[in-house]
Order: C-alpha cells, then sequence, then structure tokens
C-alpha cells in the first residue's frame, strides 16, 4: 500500500465521518480540529477495515500520541508493514 | 439561608408541537398529538397498542460533529430544548460556565436506540463483531446522556443530577433544581427531561394490561383520563426545559420572569412499586403545599399525573378530593399527546406556564362520561377563560415515587 493511497483514504476520511476537510498534514488535529480520543477510537476502527485486519490493544494504545495527519500516515504505513512481514 | 427561585424560560418539543405559540393553539383548539404507532423491526407488530404520542414534525436540529458525536436521539431533544432556554432567558456566557449555573436532566433509560444497536451485536454471535460496538455508544446511551451532553455543548461546570425514575425524572429534575437554588447551592438550574421513540416502554405497559388499545383506528380518541370509558395510556415521546434562577438575581438583571416555584415534595409509597397509592399521594399532596405555606384552598388548577389507567385514575382522583375537596380545576394534559414519561413533569409544567400566562385552562379531551368512580373532583371539561394564580402539577412514576410542584404566577 503507497503512502498517496493511504492519504487519499484518511482525508476521505477526515472528510466523510469526521467533517474535516483537508486538513494541513502537519496540523495539529486536536488543537484546530477538536479531534479528540473518541475520534482516534473511530478512527482505528476505519483503519482496521482498511488493513482486513484486528489491531493490537498494544497497537492501538501507541497510536494515542498521534497529532497530526503525517503521523497517522506514518502509523498505518507501519502497520501495513508489520501485516505484509 | 433560603431564597425565592423563579422560572425565566421554558422550551418544549411535543406531540402537540414545538413553538409556543403552536402549543398553545392546540391546547385552545383541542388538538391531539396521538397518532397511529409507527413500525419498528423489532416490538411494534407484536404490540397490542396500536397508538403513539407522536412528534412527526422536523425539528431542527444544528449541532456539529463535535457534539452530535455523543449524542443518541434522546441528546438531540434533550440539546434542543437545552439551547432554546438558553438563548430565550439571555444568561451571558461567563455566568453560563461560571460554575453557578448547574443542570438536572434525565431521561427512563438513556437512548433505548442506541442500546438495541449494542444488543444486537452483542447477540449476533459473532465474537468478532464485538470489537465494532462504537468507542461513543455508551456516550450516547447512558443514563445521564442528556445531562452531560448538555454539559457539554453549552460549557455548563455547575453540579450535574441525572434523575432516571422514569415518570417522575423531570418532576424531580425541577425539584431538585429548586432545592438546589433555594438552598443556595447554586444560583441557577438548568431543568428538564426527554424521552425518544422507544417500542420498549410501550411493550412493557402493553404486556402489563396498562396500555390503550381499543381506540387503534381512532388514535385521538385516546388517552381518556378520567371518563368512564378509557382503556389505559398511551405512550409518547418528547422533551422539556425550564431555567430556574434565584429571584433577587433574575429581577436585577430583569429576567423575563414566568412563574414562581412555590413549593416541591417528593416521597414514596413504601410498597407496591407498580401500584399507585392513596395514601401515598395524599401525603405528595400535602408536603407539597406545607412546603409552599400555603392551603388546600389557595390551588387554582391541578394538573393531574392521569395517565387514563383503570386504577391510576380512581386512586388519584381519590387523592386530589382527600386534600382539595372540589376546589380547584382539575385538567389531565397526558389527554393532548400521550404519556412523555420522563418528559411527562417539565412538558406538563411548560404548558402549565403557558396557561398562566394567557389565562386559560385546557380541559382533559376526551372527558366525554366521567367514571362515576373519579367524579368528586371539579373536572376541566370545556375550554375555560380564568385568570390563575397557583397551579399544582402532579406526577407519579413506577417504583412508588411521587412528586408535586406548586407554582405562582408572579
Amino acid at each position: 500500500m503507497i503512502r498517496d493511497e493511504i492519504r487519499d483514504f484518511l482525508l476521505k476520511i477526515f472528510q466523510e465521518e469526521f467533517e474535516i476537510e483537508n486538513p494541513g498534514l502537519d496540523d495539529d488535529l486536536r488543537e484546530l480540529y477538536g479531534f479528540d480520543s473518541i475520534d482516534a477510537i473511530e478512527l482505528l476502527g476505519e483503519i482496521e477495515t482498511l488493513l482486513n485486519s484486528e489491531l493490537t490493544q498494544d497497537e492501538k494504545k501507541s497510536a494515542m500520541d498521534i497529532r497530526t495527519a503525517n503521523q497517522i500516515l506514518d502509523y498505518i504505513e507501519s502497520l501495513a508493514r508489520a501485516r505484509e512481514g | 439561608m433560603e431564597r425565592r427561585v423563579v422560572i425565566t424560560a421554558a422550551s418544549a418539543i411535543t406531540p402537540i408541537g414545538h413553538a409556543e405559540q403552536e402549543i398553545v393553539a392546540n391546547l385552545l383548539q383541542g388538538v391531539s398529538g396521538v397518532k397511529p404507532l409507527r413500525q419498528d423491526d423489532l416490538l411494534a407488530r407484536h404490540i397490542h397498542c396500536g397508538v403513539f404520542g407522536t412528534v412527526d414534525y422536523e425539528v431542527p436540529f444544528h449541532f456539529e460533529r463535535r457534539y452530535r458525536k455523543t449524542m443518541g436521539p434522546v441528546s438531540f431533544y434533550a440539546c434542543q430544548v437545552a439551547k432554546e432556554v438558553l438563548e430565550s432567558a439571555g444568561l451571558d456566557r461567563d455566568f453560563v460556565t461560571s460554575g453557578r449555573l448547574g443542570i438536572a436532566f434525565g431521561s427512563t433509560h438513556g437512548s433505548p436506540t442506541v442500546q438495541r444497536e449494542i444488543y444486537k451485536i452483542f447477540f449476533s454471535g459473532s465474537p468478532g463483531d464485538f470489537s465494532s460496538i462504537g468507542a461513543v455508544d455508551y456516550l450516547k446511551s447512558m443514563v445521564h446522556t442528556t445531562a452531560v451532553n448538555i454539559a457539554k455543548m453549552f460549557g455548563i461546570t455547575g453540579r450535574v443530577i441525572s434523575s432516571c425514575t422514569a415518570c417522575t425524572t423531570s418532576s424531580q429534575s425541577i425539584g431538585y433544581g429548586y432545592e438546589a437554588i433555594k438552598f443556595g447551592m447554586q444560583d441557577a438550574m438548568l431543568c428538564g427531561g426527554a424521552d425518544e421513540y422507544d417500542t420498549t416502554t410501550v411493550a412493557v405497559f402493553d404486556n402489563l394490561l396498562a396500555c390503550s388499545n381499543a381506540y387503534n383506528e381512532t388514535p385521538r380518541l385516546t388517552p381518556r383520563p378520567f371518563d368512564a370509558d378509557r382503556d389505559g395510556l398511551v405512550v409518547g415521546e418528547g422533551a422539556g426545559a425550564v431555567l430556574l434562577e434565584e429571584f433577587e438575581s433574575a429581577r436585577k438583571r430583569g429576567a423575563n420572569i414566568l412563574a414562581e416555584i412555590i413549593g416541591f415534595s417528593c416521597n414514596n409509597n413504601g410498597g407496591d412499586l407498580i401500584l399507585p397509592n392513596t395514601n401515598g399521594i395524599i401525603q405528595t399532596i400535602k408536603l407539597g403545599l406545607d412546603n409552599a405555606g400555603i392551603l388546600p384552598g389557595d390551588v387554582d388548577v391541578v394538573s393531574a399525573h392521569a395517565t387514563a389507567t383503570i386504577m391510576g385514575d380512581i386512586i388519584e382522583a381519590k387523592a386530589i378530593h382527600a386534600v382539595y375537596g372540589n376546589g380547584p380545576r382539575v385538567t389531565a394534559l397526558k389527554s393532548y399527546m400521550g404519556h412523555t414519561m420522563s418528559a411527562c413533569g417539565v412538558i406538563e409544567t411548560v404548558l402549565t406556564l403557558y396557561m398562566l400566562k394567557e389565562g386559560f385552562l385546557a380541559p382533559t379531551l376526551n372527558l366525554d362520561r366521567v367514571d362515576e368512580r373519579c367524579a368528586m373532583i371539579r373536572h376541566v371539561r370545556t375550554l375555560e377563560r380564568v385568570p390563575l394564580s397557583i397551579a399544582a402539577i402532579q406526577n407519579f412514576a413506577f417504583g412508588g415515587v411521587n412528586t408535586s410542584l406548586i407554582l405562582k404566577r408572579v
């Protein structure tokens, strides 16, 4: 899965599920868009659907410090790599 | 310290309308909000009762996603009426967030619509589905969901009371809000209750043989409080809110004072959890009058709980007569919309405020032939244009909980 595809997925989810339009990739999502821990849990569910794979509790916990879209892209890439490996 | 408490704003979403003018017009014209029970995918087709107090118009909710994401249908109702009373009262933002404004708001059991979706997953038989329970489903469905969603939306930081005593939920909310201000613990309280469309409640009453089912083809002819041909209650949906303020501060800021709350009582029958109890209700009424420091003869109108069950109406009529004789007029507002459960106390309070303001008394609908066992009290059977000063609003709930709220026009 290449980063551009993941970015398109993320921006679509942001728009459709979270009413966040084209955020800057390094914007602080919590500060600028009120993206909180509830949203993060919902997004993890969307990521599980994307990867067609359940995330472990440790994988989910490691996402809780994420603040920007770029960090989310890094996170999804690493999850995808782990599953390919 | 005992302080005077006044109501400075009111709003309700009811089966007979949302805007004050619409509700008043429907009370004046005797319009019923009881409609055919709408279908769901679970219970409706199994229920004998085919009627429901229905909110069948669009409510203009405009809530941002950051608020919507933790709200089930019941909280949409609750936040809308809360928004309207805060706007109407004109409280400034600093006061709203100061901690001096609290909330007393509840529902029967949170959001049954959301709970139903959770249980569908539980019973799906597929372990993998458990992870699909939404992160916010609890926040949407928990029993205090209305109160805390209101707090979040408006930044309210005062105390939170979330009664969940079924049919006395919102009358308790108002009563406990009144006491919180009266005794100096808060300067203002946003009080009320809400319940969404839910067939579970209809099924419960249906199974107890307490629901109306003889008027399924003519919904507006039921419920029929105190009527000889009544055959039970009609469940309904809706919400209401009132803003209570300490009198002096409300007066100083030039608030529009709708009425003063001069008394409140709440007790329990101490026994049966379903059947009302004459002595228990007599005590409720007396305690309310004592709390208000008035005599039975001072009350102009009683808004009866009057759900139109056979026994409930007889017991209530006996209790009213035992304390008041046939002095005050008695009206049964559920005849217009059925029993809105958690919302009934506050909706009946809001409607009473409208009647106090306009100087009329809406008659009990469908009271064509008074049951002789309920005939000892002074029923309102036709529209009456009378100046009103003091009104008592009584509500009773499963579990033997009773309340009486006493309002006085200022």
